[in-house]
């Protein structure tokens, strides 16, 4: 039976591609074309984590905020927001907004939004991975079909934030045509462009939607390519089947920059890399140490040499766009000789060997260069490669046993705020992810839980402060730099590289 | 004759048998999916769905639960797609199936001729020439044949489209780049099993009967030598297969060989189990045809 089948695909395959036509034209000025390195397995907005599935998102769904190029809030489906209490906020919503199958938005689509991510899941049925990020929020309760009041169980401050990227989906809709297909075939959001086709690891073919309540964008046609070969996307942006390409590496800068039909942008992104270090096993469970660590990176050379000047040295992990981020805590200087003596007097006169482990395959070269440094000042270190799958299991969660550090990055999942990577990465409570099984840094967690609950900012950011300079005297990592985001553009299409890695093609415009 | 077919019937449901074992047993050791699936979640989160995919459970229950399952067709529902796995494994095979096909008859096409002639002229410049191109041909690497082929006949010279899946003028520069994966060792197979026939007695006594050097050359000594080559060729196919991943992510095609690469990395038990039971029974069948065309080829082996 399945033998048969399988069989009977062959003709079918032939059949398929039997329709002939010559090769691709040049594109139609109306169309703008992005490749990414993969299509997102769904474009349902609430049931995937993924870089890529954000990017086309945001093309179709609006939140109910947005943000400026200069990462402001801007209103969109809330046309205004305001505290009631230290747990309560208020949103009016934008006023007959359309989705694209021609319902209107009302209260009770952005409740039914909230409610499907924040409800447990039933057995079989996986719940929405985005329920981390919102999960602070108790209840979604409609005033009028203007008007909704989210309710938080404890102050929560980066409420706002997370309302940046936080879809709403029409919920009659959703209801008529099931999950599955909303996430295939009838997507539809109130964003500028509406679903033609979406093919799995091919592309997402995007139509301009008349009623989007900002108007019409640039580009009738927008298309999503997934192409994973970084040489293939270069060549297709030479050839003008894309227009845009993402994570343009460093190596490939000049080459764009120099070719006739193409240009580079760039912006600062909240992508922090750090080596995280074993604080429970030695050497690292000595301060000392781990300052010695730091003092042995030669942090701007890295930045420069071996990314393009594509990045910038960040003291701790907080990134400078950050809320919290303070400029009087200055990195680590980069030197050796210093390193050498924290380390003789942290007990290792005669230096240490050790082993760090990365799963960050894009920066291998770098992970290298951190090791030969380390090295260099006595902390002999073997550099340790895993494949992205299997690495987590196999390092910091193996408990009592010695892995001394490891090569990452965090990307704050976009939000602008400390609380945003000190979290995830910092506190030791059980639910924490990487903080309970390297960090033991007195205080720290106190510190965190205090910044998080509540939504004075002046008295959050004397906190920020206070974490900051504990980081840095304590150094649970060694601290590196932020990256850069880059895009190769074709130049026929206008558009320039954003502050929180966001594609938002409403803004792109066709070059005259 | 009928024996023959039901040894091949019970091999075929052996390797069935072997390949859900092994695919099973390997993605057992590879790591916990729960952590990729979420891996910026809350413990509490991941064992609920740990739970939810039955993850938790007695490898022996998982396998039995695996096994008859798949015997119906059932795999699972993709951990990432969120829908049944082989509906998604079949939807792939088109491309990657067309992909081996136009290659591998690329290929033939290609290697029989100038296998031929290459023997039949042996120690001419085109059997010298053949060699070197055979020895280029084999030390190339596709991904590198690929990229080259995509700069020169697409940003060149601009007369194909770089990548994607659309007519068949998008579907040449993969052929040619997995034809000329598989076109030298086929070319050097022809050559040589030409070589070991063309000067056996009956060769000569045919042309001795004065039959045209032609017909002795494609009737009498190409069915013979044709044994190897079936050999190869079928087990180009299945290599073909298999080696398309690289083609298919250089050239953007939505073949099932970067579903498979996307899956083991990501974990997706069920599409790498699919998947790679999909591929298992069609390099069986194949195996399955190449028999036969054996016993067309020799009737020895009908006589056995």
């Amino acid at each position: 039976m399945l033998r048969r089948s399988v069989l009977a695909l062959v003709p079918t395959a032939l059949l398929t591609l039997a329709v002939a036509s010559p090769p691709a034209a040049a594109q139609a000025k109306d169309t703008l074309t992005v490749g990414l390195a993969s299509i997102v397995s769904t474009l349902d907005p609430h049931m995937h984590f993924e870089r890529v599935g954000i990017l086309v998102n945001i093309n179709m769904f609006d939140s109910l905020l947005h943000k400026s190029f200069k990462l402001e809030y801007e209103p969109s489906l809330a046309v205004s927001w305001k505290a009631l209490s230290d747990t309560s906020w208020e949103f009016k919503l934008r006023k007959g907004v359309k989705f694209h199958n021609g319902d209107t938005m009302t209260a009770e689509d952005v409740k039914y939004s909230f409610d499907r991510v924040l409800e447990p899941g039933q057995t079989g049925k996986k719940k929405s991975p985005q329920y981390g990020n919102i999960r602070a929020i108790k209840e979604v309760r409609i005033v009028n079909p203007d008007t909704v009041h989210i309710v938080t169980e404890k102050p929560y401050p980066l409420l706002l934030e997370r309302l940046v990227f936080f879809p709403i989906v029409p919920r009659k809709h959703i209801e008529k045509v099931g999950e599955q297909a909303f996430g295939e075939s009838a997507t539809a959001g109130t964003g500028p462009w509406k679903l033609v086709e979406y093919k799995r690891d091919q592309h997402i073919k995007l139509e301009a939607f008349d009623q989007h309540w900002r108007g019409r964008p640039a580009f009738t046609h927008l298309v999503f390519r997934g192409i994973p070969e970084v040489a293939t996307q270069v060549a297709e942006l030479k050839t003008g089947g894309v227009d845009i390409i993402r994570n343009v590496s460093a190596d490939l800068v000049p080459d764009l920059k120099a070719h006739p039909q193409t240009y580079v942008t760039t912006a600062p992104i909240l992508r922090t890399h750090y080596v995280h270090l074993d604080m429970r096993h030695a050497p690292f469970d000595k301060k000392l140490a781990r300052q010695a660590a730091n003092h042995a990176i030669d942090r701007e050379a890295i930045v420069q040499r071996m990314m393009a000047g594509l990045g910038r040295v960040v003291p701790t992990v907080v990134h400078p766009s950050a809320f919290g981020y303070d400029a009087s805590v200055t990195p680590y200087p980069y030197d050796p000789k210093k390193a050498k003596e924290l380390l003789a007097k942290a007990g290792y006169p005669n230096g240490v060997d050790i082993t760090l482990h990365s799963a960050f395959i894009e920066f291998r070269p770098v992970f290298e260069a951190i090791a030969q440094m380390l090295t260099e000042v006595g902390i002999r270190t073997t550099p340790k490669m895993w494949d992205p799958g299997p690495a987590w299991n196999k390092f910091f969660q193996t408990e009592g046993k010695a892995t001394n550090g490891y090569y990452g990055s965090w990307g704050y999942y976009s939000v602008f705020d400390a609380d945003a990577i000190l979290h995830p990465l910092y506190h030791t409570e059980p639910g924490g992810w990487v903080g309970k099984h390297y960090i033991r840094v007195e205080g720290l967690d106190q510190l965190i839980d205090q910044a998080r609950s509540t939504v004075d900012q002046s008295r959050r950011k004397q906190t920020y402060s206070q974490i900051l300079r504990l980081l840095k005297e304590e150094s649970p990592s060694i601290f590196l730099f932020h990256q850069f985001d880059t895009l190769g553009v074709s130049k026929k299409v206008e558009y320039a590289a954003r502050g929180d890695e966001w594609l938002w093609l409403f803004a792109a415009k066709p070059k005259r | 004759m009928t024996a023959l077919l039901v040894r091949r019937i019970l091999r075929l449901l052996i390797v069935a048998i072997g390949v859900s074992v092994v695919t099973f047993s390997i993605l057992q050791a590879s790591g916990d999916p729960v952590s990729l699936i979420m891996p910026e979640a809350p413990e509490a989160d991941r064992a609920a769905l740990r739970a939810a995919l039955g993850l938790n459970d007695p490898l022996p229950l998982q396998f039995v639960r695996f096994v008859g399952n798949a015997a119906v067709g059932n795999f699972g529902h993709s951990f990432f797609h969120r829908t049944p796995a082989l509906p998604l494994v079949l939807e792939r095979m088109p491309p990657t199936l067309t992909l081996t096909v136009l290659s591998l008859g690329l290929a033939l096409l290609v290697s029989i001729p100038v296998g031929i002639l290459s023997a039949v002229r042996r120690g001419s410049l085109l059997d010298h020439a053949t060699t070197v191109v055979v020895f280029l041909g084999q030390s190339m690497p596709v991904f590198w044949t690929g990229i080259m082929l995509i700069l020169l006949f697409a940003v060149q010279w601009r007369f194909l489209p770089v990548s994607g899946w659309n007519d068949w003028w998008s579907a040449v520069l993969p052929a040619l780049t997995l034809g000329s994966f598989s076109a030298p060792l086929l070319l050097r197979i022809v050559r040589s099993s030409m070589l070991d026939v063309i000067h056996l007695d009956y060769v000569r006594t045919a042309r001795a009967k004065g039959l045209s050097e032609w017909f002795v050359i494609c009737r009498h000594a190409l069915t013979n030598a044709a044994l190897p080559l079936v050999t190869v060729a079928g087990l180009q196919f299945g290599l073909l297969l298999g080696g398309a991943v690289i083609t298919e992510t250089v050239f953007a095609v939505p073949g099932v060989g970067r579903l498979i690469v996307g899956a083991i990395r990501q974990l997706d038990f069920p599409v790498v189990q699919a998947s790679v039971f999909v591929l298992a029974m069609i390099i069986v069948t194949v195996n399955f045809a190449v028999d036969l065309l054996y016993i067309y080829l020799n009737p020895q082996v009908r006589v056995r």
